[in-house]
């Protein structure tokens, strides 16, 4: 039996290369996103290493959570100092510097963060960075040095004086030198600004203040002995850590980071994995069914039905091994060519080898076996029930049970929505898991169900082919027909793409909508200043000089500053939440809509809670709640109201002055303005324009031009996750060319009796493109039905700050984008059939 | 004096090259008159097949020429050999004569259908009602029994006026009766309508339905027989065999 599988594997090249190619590219992205992140972690960890391998200690301010650590008081550094034993005691001030190029356009800032830091001479040799350009480090008031990846990208060089934005406002720099960080000359595109030691804490309005201390220990000392005594040295807040613990933290921190590219990466390769699976099972059914007499002739010459079924088993294990061993091979070119797309938009990372684990290896091969396997195992079974007697008669294909796929289908259907619901609707962990694995069986099940009204579909939707295709369209329409679970299989692979693209059309659709909506309805304000582009709120924002400046603008009457921050809650949950912190009547330039308790209560140590959170935690006004922050101080807070207005997106608010005393994050995240009653909303804005050219990073909109601006962002992401997801599509649009080169071989004496009666290949090429287009019609048709009604789920079931909007033009789109791709996957097919010999085709066997 | 439908004149094919190579048809010239009912027989391997594909446009020759009508075949690209199948020629294969997606009025009329004009209804008629199935114009070939799925081919070969129709071993696959039947249809259609068909059988009892046969062995004219009685082909094919 072996012998005749391998037989068949070697003698069945195109059908099993078409199969292997679904497999080789689920496999290679499983692998490649192995290898990227991998060979990003190495890279890190080598740097890490190499940084803090001169240092013994470091003592830092407390993180338990979030990215804003507490700060030191300078003089926790001569009580350091004061120690015995130790050989440096190097202070260090980081902070967020952003620069600006030239052209007044500021560098980076768009995700990547704008790292800002300090020098002491004494710490030369104890830091990571290394002057390249220019021999000189900073030393006195308006000198800087930059890192080798902003100056190379935007033409600056030592002896340039640029403008830097920094906590403290705008200032002009002189670039005294360049340098790396360590050997890396970009840190997935964080620019660096290195200040004079007091320069720095005067520019991250930090004087008086340090963010860490180096240590080395002198000759022949006990670290182990010393690491105590210091830190008994160390007030509330502080602490000392070793070398490798601190590498260990900075390594988690990149993990973090690039565990969400991994996350996001892994994602798309299970959905491809997922969609390839079916094509999978289909080419394997088709073959199943193609063999019928071969399969039947073995039973009847004595093989036992599992023997059978181990022969077909065996021809996936091949395939499966083969492919898989090749998609790791693709893999890794796919982390070559990941890498370079991240350079490219200038999120590069240190070099180093690609970093290919053996776990790589074994999660690529089980996954691409594994998913062959199951793929298979249906059509090896159904193989096995071929009786010894469809060997002596035409291939009768019996149409099983309608009613027994109604029922699987319907089954797995509501099996997969109630997974959803509990996803979506209860507050349950693993949430994500819940509506993926209830989105994967919502999937499954209505592929069960595709072949009840493939049939129908193919009817009604091929309806105007015979019009205008004539016999040929009909033609196309019947083979269509001919095959309801080969075509309805066929779809489904694309219809998973097109669901998940129709979904995330939906959202953001909502999104937009529901943004819309809020901000129409609860910004009071004329004006909004706002980061220019999509930034991360943790690692930048507006210099609050900015705010300072427009409060002394007379032709504004309220100018209100927003800051964001991180919290924990501390009940059991522990969940890390978003808060933030206002000045200057934020009641006046947004409706809070206050449901309980007083706005004029809202002062230091208060705080207002959003409706939602109270009713979570059963809290209303009066109350106190306790909160965490970043630093690990729990904060106790009285709540001074309840409010529902969904215009700030965050459960908590807390006063400027509040924020200040418990979080270390020194910049804005927006102002909000009101004009003064006596000038036009032009004049207004003209004063405002004035003031915020001088921070490039700064955008100045109405509510109107920020409703637009979030739209865009909105869609520029939902643009990237398409073309993610275009990847499912092209795998499913493989799937159909899968299909009909086996139709077409399968049809091969009809094709020829065409040909023979007169059709032009010309109009065979049109029957089968015809065919295509109408599978992969259908698979958009069951897509966007699918994808919208989770879509429409999934918003219903956020509720917060969306608003239901189905983007009708958009489906239709991608309706179109699907028959195209229905026209382009059926050019090899269609070539096939073309080229179809009609002697061969018509010879009697 | 009767025109010629189709002919080939010293029509060479060979298969293969070097030592490997076949020759199939081997200089061979021979007509095919208007009108008329021509069976070609000969053993396996005389190159009767051959002759037919070549000459129907199916396959090229290798050396010589062959025509249906005044149009020389070697002339014409792939393109239009294929219109020329369309317009000027019907098929009946031994087997696998129709589409399984279509029902029988829909094959009968495909070649028209293909060429995008409109069924002569009341041909369409005549011809249907001569063949017995107009009972059966709404079933797919499943349900059709081999010798209905016959005569629904030869319709189909009919419908569209060919020159010429071309038969292979079309009785080949069906018991006598329903072959004798099928015969008897073509028969009736050179006689009644003026058809020329040229039919490839081993069948003696089938060829006798002819008005000539030609007799082929090693790829050349072997023999000839005008009007022949079933009896009459046993003794020719006998005196080939000696």
């Amino acid at each position: 039996m072996l012998k005749i599988a391998l037989r068949s594997v070697l003698l069945h090249k195109l059908r099993l290369t078409l199969t292997g190619v679904a497999i080789i590219l689920g496999v290679a992205f499983v692998s490649g996103t192995f290898v990227f992140t991998d060979s990003i972690k190495a890279s890190f960890d080598d740097l890490f290493s190499d940084v803090n391998s001169q240092v013994d200690f470091y003592v830092r301010g407390t993180s338990e959570f979030g990215s804003s650590a507490a700060i030191l008081e300078e003089s926790v550094v001569e009580a350091i100092r004061s120690i015995e034993g130790l050989d440096a005691v190097v202070p260090s001030v980081d902070g967020i510097a952003q620069l600006i190029d030239k052209e007044g356009e500021p560098i980076g800032g768009a995700g990547p963060p704008t790292l800002g830091f300090s020098y002491l001479p004494e710490g030369e040799g104890l830091t990571p960075l290394e002057v390249r350009q220019g021999d000189s480090w900073p030393t006195g008031a308006g000198q800087i040095v930059v890192d080798t990846f902003a100056a190379d990208a935007n033409d600056l060089a030592v002896g340039d004086v640029i403008d830097v934005i920094t906590p403290i406002g705008v200032e002009p720099f002189e670039i005294v030198g360049i340098a790396t960080f360590g050997e890396a000359d970009n840190l997935l595109g964080a620019t660096l600004a290195v200040f004079e030691f007091e320069e720095a804490q005067r520019v991250f309005d930090m004087e008086g203040m340090v963010s860490s201390i180096s240590l080395t220990v002198g000759d022949g000392v006990d670290r182990a002995l010393l690491q105590p005594l210091i830190a008994d040295q160390l007030p509330d807040q502080v602490e000392i850590v070793t070398a490798e613990e601190q590498t260990d933290d900075d390594l988690a921190e990149v993990d973090e980071g690039v565990g969400f590219i991994n996350t996001i990466l892994l994602v798309i390769a299970g959905v491809a994995v997922f969609v390839g699976a079916f094509i999978i099972q289909n080419t394997f059914r088709i073959i199943v069914a193609q063999r019928t007499k071969e399969l039947a002739m073995l039973r009847a010459v004595g093989a036992t039905g599992r023997q059978v079924t181990f022969m077909v088993g065996i021809e996936a294990l091949v395939v499966a091994i083969v492919a898989s061993a090749i998609g790791i091979g693709v893999g890794v070119l796919l982390a070559i060519g990941i890498k370079g797309v991240f350079t490219a938009f200038g999120f590069g990372f240190p070099g180093g080898p690609l970093t290919i684990k053996a776990r790589t290896i074994v999660v690529g091969l089980t996954v691409g076996v594994v998913v062959t396997l199951i793929s298979a195992l249906l059509p090896a079974r159904k193989a096995s029930k071929i009786p010894p007697i469809a060997a002596l008669r035409d291939v009768a294909t019996s149409t099983k049970d309608l009613s027994r796929r109604l029922v699987a289908g319907l089954v797995v259907t509501a099996l997969g929505v109630v997974l959803l619901a509990v996803g979506l609707l209860l507050n349950v962990d693993n949430a994500i898991s819940y509506v993926g694995f209830g989105a994967l069986l919502t999937f499954v099940g209505v592929s069960i169900l595709a072949p009840l009204f493939a049939r129908a579909f193919a009817r009604t939707a091929g309806k105007p082919l015979p019009r205008f295709g004539g016999i040929v369209g009909r033609l196309a329409q019947e083979n269509a027909m001919r095959k309801p679970r080969r075509t309805a299989a066929t779809a489904s692979s694309l219809m998973i793409g097109v669901a998940l693209v129709s979904v995330i059309a939906v959202f953001s659709a909502s999104a937009k909508a529901g943004v819309a909506e809020v901000f129409e309805d609860d910004f009071k304000t004329d004006f909004q200043v706002v980061l220019d582009g999509f930034s991360d709120p943790r690692f930048t924002g507006l210099s609050p000089a900015l705010t300072d400046e427009l409060r002394q603008v007379d032709e504004l009457s309220v100018v209100t500053r927003v800051r964001i921050g991180e919290y924990r809650t501390t009940d059991g949950e522990m969940a890390e939440k978003f808060l933030i912190g206002v000045d200057g009547g934020i009641d006046q330039v947004i409706n809070l809509d206050i449901v309980e308790g007083l706005f004029g209560d809202f002062t230091d140590g208060t705080a207002l809670l959003l409706e939602e959170e109270a009713d979570r935690l059963g809290l209303g006004a009066g109350d106190s709640m306790t909160i965490e922050v970043p630093s690990g101080v729990t904060v106790e807070l009285e709540i001074a109201g309840v409010f529902a207005g969904d215009a700030l997106g965050v459960p908590l608010v807390i006063p400027l002055e509040t924020y200040k005393e418990h979080i270390t994050f020194r910049l804005d995240r927006w102002i909000f303005a009101l004009k003064a009653d006596d000038v036009t909303e032009a004049e207004a804005r003209a004063a405002v324009d004035v003031v915020a050219e001088s921070y490039p990073n700064a955008r100045v909109t109405n509510t109107e031009e920020l409703i637009s601006d979030i739209e865009e962002q909105i869609d520029s992401l939902l643009n990237l996750l398409i073309v993610l997801l275009g990847f499912a599509i092209v795998i499913a649009l493989l799937g159909i060319v899968n299909t009909l080169v086996l139709s077409v071989s399968e049809r091969k004496r009809e094709i020829g009796l065409l040909r023979a009666v007169g059709t032009t290949r010309k109009q065979v090429k049109r029957m089968i493109r015809w065919e295509s287009v109408l599978i992969a019609v259908f698979g958009g048709v069951l897509g966007l039905v699918v994808g919208t009604v989770l879509g429409v789920a999934t918003v219903a079931a956020v509720g917060q700050g969306l608003k239901i909007a189905i983007p009708i033009g958009q489906l239709i789109t991608y309706l179109v984008v699907a028959a195209i791709g229905g026209v382009i996957a059926a050019i090899p097919p269609s070539r096939t059939g073309a080229k179809t010999n009609v002697l061969e085709a018509i010879a009697y066997e | 004096m009767s025109t010629v439908a189709a002919r080939v004149a010293g029509a060479t094919k060979v298969y293969g090259e070097g030592e490997a190579a076949v020759t199939a048809l081997d200089d061979l010239t021979v007509e095919f008159e208007q009108g008329r009912f021509t069976a070609i027989m000969g053993p396996s391997g005389s190159g009767k097949s051959t002759l037919l594909h070549c000459i129907a446009g199916l396959d090229t020759l290798t050396e010589g020429s062959a025509f249906i009508g005044e149009v020389n075949l070697g002339e014409l690209n792939e393109k239009d050999l294929t219109l020329l199948r369309r317009e000027k020629v019907g098929f009946i294969f031994q087997a696998y004569n129709l589409i399984p997606t279509l029902n029988a009025a829909e094959n009968i009329t495909l070649p028209i259908d293909i060429a995008g004009d409109v069924p002569d209804q009341e041909w369409f008629d005549t011809v249907v009602d001569t063949i017995g199935i107009t009972d059966r114009l709404s079933h797919r070939p499943a349900e059709l029994s081999g010798g209905q799925q016959q005569r629904v081919a030869a319709a189909r070969a009919l419908v569209s006026r060919p020159a010429i129709v071309f038969a292979d071993e079309p009785s080949g696959n069906l018991d006598s009766k329903s072959g004798a039947e099928l015969l008897g249809f073509m028969r009736h259609a050179v006689d009644e309508f003026g058809q020329t068909i040229v039919m490839v059988t081993h069948d003696p009892i089938g060829a006798a339905y002819a008005d000539r046969i030609v007799f082929l062995g090693d790829g050349r004219l072997v023999g000839e027989l005008l009007d022949p009685t079933a009896d009459q082909v046993f003794e020719h094919l006998k005196s080939m065999g000696d």
